[in-house]
């Protein structure tokens, strides 16, 4: 393996070490009450129907996220391309979310979707609603629908940019030609934009899912209770006072481990066939 | 009107949270506060935690971002020199630490922490929020080096500098505004991160992050806030000034 | 005059900062080749892409197959425009790319499937049908560029610069399509190209484009013995340039002696513009010259001579031996001959 192979190695290194130890203390082999190798602990927890309701919950409420923010992030580059002083000010605005902390976005989340929360307070006034009782709930629900917002507001910046460049390099020549060839708009957004788009949004939408569906803050400020979002859930059991059961987000650990490496892996597979589309 | 849109969605969280950090007496069902008041603020300013805080999230975030730059530009080189299905073999690599939930890293590293006797430091945290960050700075720079055309070192070598002196004089002046980036994604990383402070710092290390957290937590609105505006407006001004945006989408688009 | 084709009356395009394409007009037969010359930054690109309709710019008339196109967006005017690199559609197969502009117009099925097979065949593509585009060779991605713009037989056909900086046996691989694609199909082209020697090789007539406007559209013989002003002989970089006298009966003096005048001009000085057709070696010529040196090329060795200061590449023509230094004698083709006012 040349240098960069091992650099990269060093990089991943830590994971490694994580997993290792995740691994050791999900089969016993190490961690409090280590007695030897044993697969009781992981069939016990994959087998608890609140762990797969979380973990199902998580990925659906992260891949609704990242869906929302994709179709956004497309209508925003296709709306706003020809103009370029548009285009301009709407990249400069579409990227202002950019470095806001998830921890802040979901505050803020809080603070409007919230039942007694700012929007709550505007219905409120307009008379649709008689109390803070009556606010449909947005937050801690089931629905997960404050947190699907606050997760899509939070990555559309990032899929708006990716998809605004995808255009700017890729699409406009294409698109002159597909007009030379005689496709009107339509068929020009659908045989050849979309289809460049999307290929060229596919890597950045893995990586959003991943990022989504790991979040820890968000999910403890805004998910539910029942069933809970994966990252809390984990961190429920880590600091479980039943000391039996700490063991636990052990497994979930690697579970959550296995999903962001399956992510990894699809999104550079994806970057790889993007690559080859360009050459 | 859809740039309106925008506009305000972008704007929101910025408004809110300073107008929710100085109201006052902001019952249900008011729509504006009625009353306002630096009380937050001035706690902010005079009291402990709040500052003490701040300082040890600057502190950590400032290292975090050596962090990125140094183990980062080296380990993102040598990535680009590789090619075809090893280089994104590697970058695989560099990425998992980044797509990696944080709170999984906690979980998984914590007991190595303790046994090192880190747990609950400050240095500890800082290796903590490193891990991440050091697969940030990898990916960019990787995206740097990918475009960045070697001949110019070359031309040095072939005028006569050694390798040495090529990187020091030519190759690193070529980078500032890249080590910039570089230096305030790994801020960033830091400065936003709660699952790996929470896990490794334990109950000693507490960081603007985790304050603004339990504030929430709590229903403290108003310190929130507060907290909140001070944890987003350096977020905002230090990549702002180094238009992190173009360098996070160079992260992804290697 | 021409009821198909293309025709276009009085274009006007602004382009960069510079002032722009004004009263352009000209016309092409279908089947028939145009070249459009000029400097480069002359706006001919604007120009194709105005009559495209992908760029700024508008006319008092397109016409194309004797339908006004000019308001009609791009999509719709039946001229397709070819960049100089191959644009081909990167998701979609060979044949999906030249099947795309029959799908766009609603054709289904085997007419497709035989149209398109049709035009493979034509352009040597069999059996790539299934291919990607990034496999193809560079002669492979130009064909099926060309393969993919002539499929649904389109009026117009606007190449800009087809063969600019491909290697000569790609660009010899490339012409042959563009003739292929011409007689078989019959549009009427338009190529934009800044190499003067392959305007006048591959069509019928050339358009120079200076400062913005046609200077003159002109069979190649026509062309290059008969510029029509001192820009375009300028343009042309015709190797010969002499100065002299105008002489108010409507001649020309100099040291080629005196030439009549194609048409009057205003007495004073002047210049005279000539190719190395204008003056040969001669054993019975009027003029004496001495030889200065002999210029090597595979396609045509010429001879440097001088009249005292002037300096006339000629011809060399089996004259025998000729060294630097042997005096020789010339004589002057007047016909090819072009002179104008000194500037």
């Amino acid at each position: 393996m040349r240098g960069g192979g091992w650099a990269a190695a060093l990089v991943a290194t830590p994971v490694a070490v994580g997993v290792t130890y995740s691994l050791a203390a999900a089969t016993g082999l190490a961690g409090y009450g280590a007695g030897g190798f044993t697969l009781d602990r992981v069939e016990r927890v994959l087998g608890e129907a609140a762990v797969w309701e979380s973990f199902l919950w998580t990925v659906r409420t992260a891949a609704l996220a990242t869906l929302i923010a994709g179709a956004a992030a497309v209508a925003a580059a296709v709306g706003f391309r020809g103009s370029s002083a548009l285009d301009r000010t709407a990249r400069a605005l579409a990227v202002l979310p950019l470095p806001v902390p998830h921890l802040i976005a979901a505050t803020t989340a809080v603070l409007v979707l919230g039942q007694s929360g700012l929007l709550s307070r505007i219905a409120a006034s307009a008379g649709w609603l008689a109390g803070p009782a009556d606010m449909p709930a947005l937050v801690y629900d089931r629905g997960g629908i404050g947190l699907i917002l606050m997760l899509g507001w939070k990555e559309f910046p990032f899929l708006a940019l990716v998809a605004f460049s995808v255009l700017a390099t890729r699409g406009a020549a294409l698109e002159d030609t597909a007009r030379s060839l005689g496709a009107g708009p339509w068929q020009r957004f659908r045989r050849i934009t979309w289809p460049v788009l999307w290929r060229g949004l596919a890597p950045a939408a893995v990586a959003v899912f991943a990022f989504a569906a790991g979040s820890y803050e968000a999910a403890a400020l805004l998910a539910p209770s029942d069933p809970q979002a994966l990252p809390v859930l984990t961190l429920e059991r880590y600091t479980d006072p039943d000391l039996a059961r700490r063991g636990d987000a052990f497994v979930l650990t690697l579970l959550a481990l296995a999903l962001a490496a399956g992510a990894v892996l699809l999104h550079e597979w994806l970057r790889h066939r993007v690559e080859r589309l360009d050459r | 009107m859809a740039l309106g849109l925008l506009a305000v969605s972008a704007a929101a969280p910025f408004v809110l949270l300073a107008l929710w950090s100085v109201g006052r007496d902001w019952f249900y069902p008011a729509v504006f506060p009625p009353k306002f008041t630096a009380e937050s603020w001035r706690d902010l300013l005079s009291g402990e935690r709040l500052l003490g805080a701040t300082a040890t999230s600057l502190v950590l975030g400032a290292g975090t971002g050596a962090f990125a730059c140094i183990a980062g530009l080296p380990v993102g080189r040598s990535l680009a020199r590789l090619t075809g299905w090893r280089r994104h073999a590697g970058a695989a690599l560099a990425f998992l630490p980044v797509a990696a939930p944080p709170i999984a890293l906690a979980t998984g590293l914590q007991f190595s922490f303790l046994r090192l006797g880190l747990g609950g430091t400050l240095v500890g945290v800082l290796l903590a929020h490193a891990v991440p960050a050091i697969g940030y700075g990898s990916l960019y720079f990787l995206g740097v080096f990918a475009v960045f055309d070697s001949r110019i070192e070359e031309e040095s070598r072939s005028l006569g500098a050694t390798s040495r002196q090529t990187f020091f004089h030519v190759v690193l002046p070529l980078l500032r505004r890249p080590l910039a980036d570089a230096f305030a994604l790994g801020f960033l990383v830091s400065w936003s991160q709660v699952p790996l402070t929470l896990l490794v710092g334990g109950g000693p290390v507490r960081t603007l992050p985790i304050e603004v957290f339990s504030l929430v937590q709590s229903g403290q609105d108003r310190l929130a806030a507060t907290g909140a505006l001070l944890l987003l407006v350096p977020a905002i001004a230090a990549l702002a000034a180094t238009r992190l945006a173009a360098s996070r989408t160079e992260v992804m688009a290697v | 005059m021409t009821e198909s084709g293309l025709k276009v009356l009085r274009l006007r395009a602004p382009f960069g900062t510079a002032p722009g394409l004004e009263n352009i007009s000209f016309e092409v037969a279908p089947g028939e080749r145009l070249a459009l010359v000029g400097a480069s930054g002359a706006g001919k690109t604007t120009l194709l892409r105005a009559v495209a309709g992908l760029g700024p710019g508008a006319a008092e008339r397109i016409e194309v197959a004797g339908r006004e196109v000019g308001t009609l967006p791009a999509e719709r005017r039946g001229v397709v425009y070819l960049q100089q690199t191959p644009l081909l559609f990167p998701h979609l197969t060979v044949g999906e790319n030249v099947a795309f502009p029959l799908r766009v117009r609603g054709v289904r099925g085997s007419r497709v499937d035989a149209a398109v097979g049709e035009v493979m065949e034509a352009l040597r593509l069999g059996g790539l049908a299934k291919r990607r585009p990034q496999s193809l060779s560079g002669g492979q991605r130009h064909r099926t560029a060309l393969a993919r713009a002539i499929v649904a037989r389109p009026p117009v056909l606007l190449l800009d610069e087809p063969f600019a900086s491909l290697d000569p046996v790609l660009r010899h691989e490339v012409r042959e399509a563009v003739r292929v694609v011409q007689e078989a199909y019959r549009p009427a082209l338009v190529l934009v190209t800044h190499d003067l020697d392959e305007a006048g090789a591959l069509a019928a007539r050339i358009g120079v484009l200076l400062d913005g406007r046609l200077a003159q559209v002109a069979p190649p013989s026509h062309l290059f013995t008969r510029p029509a002003s001192l820009a375009v002989a300028r343009f042309l970089r015709l190797p010969n340039s002499v100065p002299g006298t105008i002489r108010p009966d409507g001649s020309f003096d100099s040291v080629l002696g005196v030439l009549p005048l194609r048409a009057p001009a205003a007495p004073g000085p002047g210049v005279a513009f000539f190719s190395v057709d204008g003056v040969r070696i001669a054993p019975d010529g009027a003029i004496a010259a001495r030889v200065v040196e002999l210029r090597y090329r595979v396609q045509q060795t010429t001879v440097v001579v001088a009249l005292g200061d002037v300096r006339l590449e000629v011809p060399l023509d089996g004259q025998g031996e000729l060294s630097p230094g042997i005096e020789v004698r010339l004589a002057v083709h007047a016909g090819a001959i072009s002179v104008f006012p000194a500037p």
